[in-house]
């Protein structure tokens, strides 16, 4: 059962144990939290070669941070923190821009306009019906080419099902402005994909 | 039912949540055509992110992050002897005198000019709160390090 910040008992005594030197219970940790970690990096990160570094990275930032986890929010929900922060920080590096612009940049959107050519076909299709497996294509596409913050956050609210006040906590934003850019993103996605393709083709 | 549509964000609600929305929202929406669309193309769009298969690392995480791991600590190191041996040696060495002379302890800074205890005080905190202060600061630096007060 769960207590008020969400923390699952079972992570508590994974921590204890942690920090008791048993660095077994850290590959549990890992194992739980990969997936969520992943969703992350992938969304921010575009460059392949880097994910493993980046990973690698965040897990030992949080092995050697365990300690200072005051279990006000899920563990799960502060490793991703950390996995965002990680991710931001990589940004930066690769690209110095200025912050308030980092994840409206146009051209930082590049890399996932990349694999549009492999679609290119599945558009020329959109006057007739397009199949579930071309669709999903194009949605996966269409994501790609939004801001990296809005991929992250569509990603986070609606394939890891995370409540708004969760997303706050890892972005560190205000909720208002999870919500508002909960909203630009989804309508962007949407006039994105209906301007592309017939309503009917969908 | 209204005449004009509700706003995009409440549309986005009802298809969320439909519970949040108004009663006048939630009458228009069922009753308009338009706004139905809107609808099931939002319900689309969320049914589809929902789908998209998550993304997974190609590689063993475990198997790259543990080996990095600091080994566990065995219980008794020499280390911990000597610091545990050195703290009961301390703690001897200040209690045997206390105990021993505790009756005359009282007495024993009565011939001090009052001058050069506060001297004795003031240096050692002097050193104390620069102590103090080079390890706040060595904290700042590894928090900053670690990103944890990273600022956008």
């Amino acid at each position: 059962m769960n207590d008020i910040t969400g923390n699952n008992p079972k992570d508590k005594h994974l921590v204890d144990r942690v920090l008791r030197g048993d660095t077994r219970a850290f590959a549990v940790i890992i194992k739980n939290t990969e997936n969520l970690v992943a969703q992350i990096v992938f969304k921010m990160v575009p460059v392949a070669e880097d994910r493993k570094d980046l990973a690698q990275d965040i897990y030992l930032k949080t092995f050697n941070s365990l300690g200072g986890f005051k279990f006000q929010s899920k563990l799960s929900t502060w490793i991703a923190r950390i996995a965002y922060n990680t991710c931001l920080s990589w940004i930066e590096k690769k690209k110095p821009i200025l912050p308030g612009n980092l994840h409206e940049d146009e051209a930082w959107q590049k890399h996932s306009t990349e694999n549009l050519h492999h679609y290119s076909s599945v558009s020329n299709e959109s006057e007739g019906q397009i199949s579930q497996k071309e669709v999903k294509a194009i949605l996966r596409n269409e994501i790609n080419k939004l801001p990296v913050i809005y991929q992250t956050l569509i990603t986070l609210f609606h394939h890891e099902s995370m409540s708004y006040e969760e997303l706050t906590q890892i972005t560190g934003l205000p909720e208002g402005t999870v919500k508002s850019h909960l909203f630009r993103a989804r309508k962007m996605l949407k006039e994105n994909l209906l301007s592309k393709y017939k309503k009917e083709a969908l | 039912m209204t005449n004009s549509h509700p706003k995009e964000k409440e549309i986005q609600e009802y298809v969320l949540d439909r519970s949040a929305c108004s009663n006048t929202t939630i009458g228009h929406i069922e009753s308009c055509t338009v706004c139905q669309e809107e609808v099931n193309s939002y319900t689309l769009l969320f049914t589809g992110i929902k789908q998209e298969p998550a993304a997974s690392f190609d590689f063993d995480l475990e198997q790259l992050v543990m080996p990095l791991l600091p080994s566990p600590e065995p219980l008794m190191t020499t280390d911990r002897f000597v610091f545990g041996f050195l703290v009961v040696f301390s703690c001897l060495c200040i209690g045997v005198p206390v105990y021993i002379f505790w009756q005359n302890i009282l007495y024993m800074f009565s011939g001090i000019p009052v001058y050069f205890i506060y001297v004795i005080i003031g240096s050692s905190s002097s050193v104390m709160l620069v102590k103090i202060w080079n390890m706040f600061k060595k904290y700042q630096n590894q928090m900053r390090i670690l990103n944890f007060n990273y600022s956008r």
